[in-house]
């Protein structure tokens, strides 16, 4: 890896800790508050790609292992591992990765703006709710002893948030992608 | 950034952090291979007594663990609800065991020596041509020293906005925060090489 896709990536990592210290950023349309990092994961996919974005999650995770306090609410060291949603924790890696893999192939810089922002939604959508939940709830399943389908009804609640993430993501990937394209440079 | 870590010399401190992750790495394996609920209780007593004994005062030891301890509480009252007690009850013995003793490793281990057993853990995929072990270090410290500057960046772009009379929506922040921050990558990428940090990158 080259110092420029190491730097990338830690400072992506910085951003997703700062997201988690931010004040809550309130939409316009919508009581809902944006505070959760799971939009930096979706984030680190769109900008950075498959490689760079998982590798900026990794970092997140070796931090909140190594004692920092880098989760939202100053959650950090290895207890955030022994919780039952430790799964969507762990997910986080796959969805940045996932994200960024289809951004990397849906998205193409001779496209609109449109369709960039689309394809960038999508992305997000598949990494950051569907491959996301898969794990997280796969874990609860197996580990927390929740059963398969109440696992499933109870992540559910958490889904209309993260559709809005998701679209935030977009938003933001393709901004960052007009203003300071690092996409197409895939590593 | 404050780490987790307090001071201390109980015996906990003394261990040494590979001793004590691999005893963690072991206990998880033990307690999600039993179900005897008398077992896991003794289980959550001991781990409770050793995280006790690191030093925190109990408000503070309390305090820490709350946010997992309110997740654990509230999947186990789920499960309750659906599934039988049993079940539940062992999730919710096993996880808080497991939960106690990695708050106690976390609490007794600084960070240098967490990246010193890291690195160690990056060596075989090092081999692998996967990672070099030595970023581990590298990558902790750079993101250490950047969030207040990430921080400071959002309050500038916040101020900016309210002095032109634009409302702080999440999309008009963050696109210029990550465009901004992103940017310096290539001069700190340029510091880093021109320093010879990582010599094994050609």
């Amino acid at each position: 890896m080259s110092t420029r896709d190491l730097v990338l990536s830690a400072l992506f990592a910085a951003i997703i800790v700062a997201l988690g210290i931010l004040p809550p950023i309130t939409l316009g349309f919508i009581p809902v508050p944006i505070t959760a990092q799971s939009l930096g994961v979706m984030m680190a996919g769109v900008v950075l790609g498959a490689r760079r974005g998982a590798i900026a999650v990794l970092i997140v995770l070796v931090l909140v292992a190594i004692g920092l306090p880098v989760l939202s609410g100053g959650r950090g060291g290895l207890a955030a591992f022994a919780a039952p949603t430790t799964g969507f924790l762990i997910g986080w890696l796959f969805a940045a990765f996932v994200t960024g893999y289809v951004a990397e192939r849906l998205v193409k810089s001779e496209q609109s703006g449109l369709v960039q922002t689309v394809g960038f939604f999508l992305a997000s959508a598949i990494g950051g709710i569907v491959v996301l939940y898969a794990l997280g709830i796969a874990y609860l399943w197996v580990a927390a002893g929740v059963g398969l389908q109440q696992a499933f009804v109870g992540s559910m609640a958490f889904v209309p948030g993260d559709v809005i993430k998701a679209f935030v993501a977009a938003l933001a990937g393709r901004a960052v992608m007009v203003g300071y394209p690092l996409l197409p440079a895939r590593a | 950034m404050q780490s987790l870590y307090v001071e201390g010399t109980s015996i906990m401190h003394r261990l040494p952090a590979r001793s004590k992750l691999l005893v963690l790495a072991i206990l998880g394996v033990i307690l999600f291979t039993t179900r005897n609920i008398a077992l896991l209780s003794l289980g959550v007593l001991i781990t409770g007594a050793v995280y006790s004994s690191v030093g925190l005062s109990s408000g503070q030891a309390i305090a820490r663990l709350k946010p997992v301890l309110l997740t654990i509480l509230v999947v186990a009252l789920f499960s309750l609800a659906f599934n039988p007690w049993h079940g539940a009850v062992v999730a919710l013995l096993r996880l808080t065991a497991l939960m106690l003793f990695a708050a106690a490793v976390t609490a007794t281990t600084t960070i240098s020596e967490f990246i010193d057993e890291v690195t160690l853990l990056a060596r075989p995929l090092e081999r692998a041509g996967l990672v070099a072990a030595n970023d581990v270090g590298l990558a902790v410290g750079l993101v250490v020293r950047f969030v207040p500057e990430i921080l400071g960046r959002y309050q500038a772009i916040k101020e900016a906005h309210t002095a032109r009379g634009i409302k702080v929506r999440p999309v008009t922040v963050l696109a210029p925060l990550i465009i901004l921050t992103l940017r310096d990558a290539d001069n700190i990428a340029a510091a880093i090489d021109a320093r010879g940090v990582r010599r094994h990158v050609s």
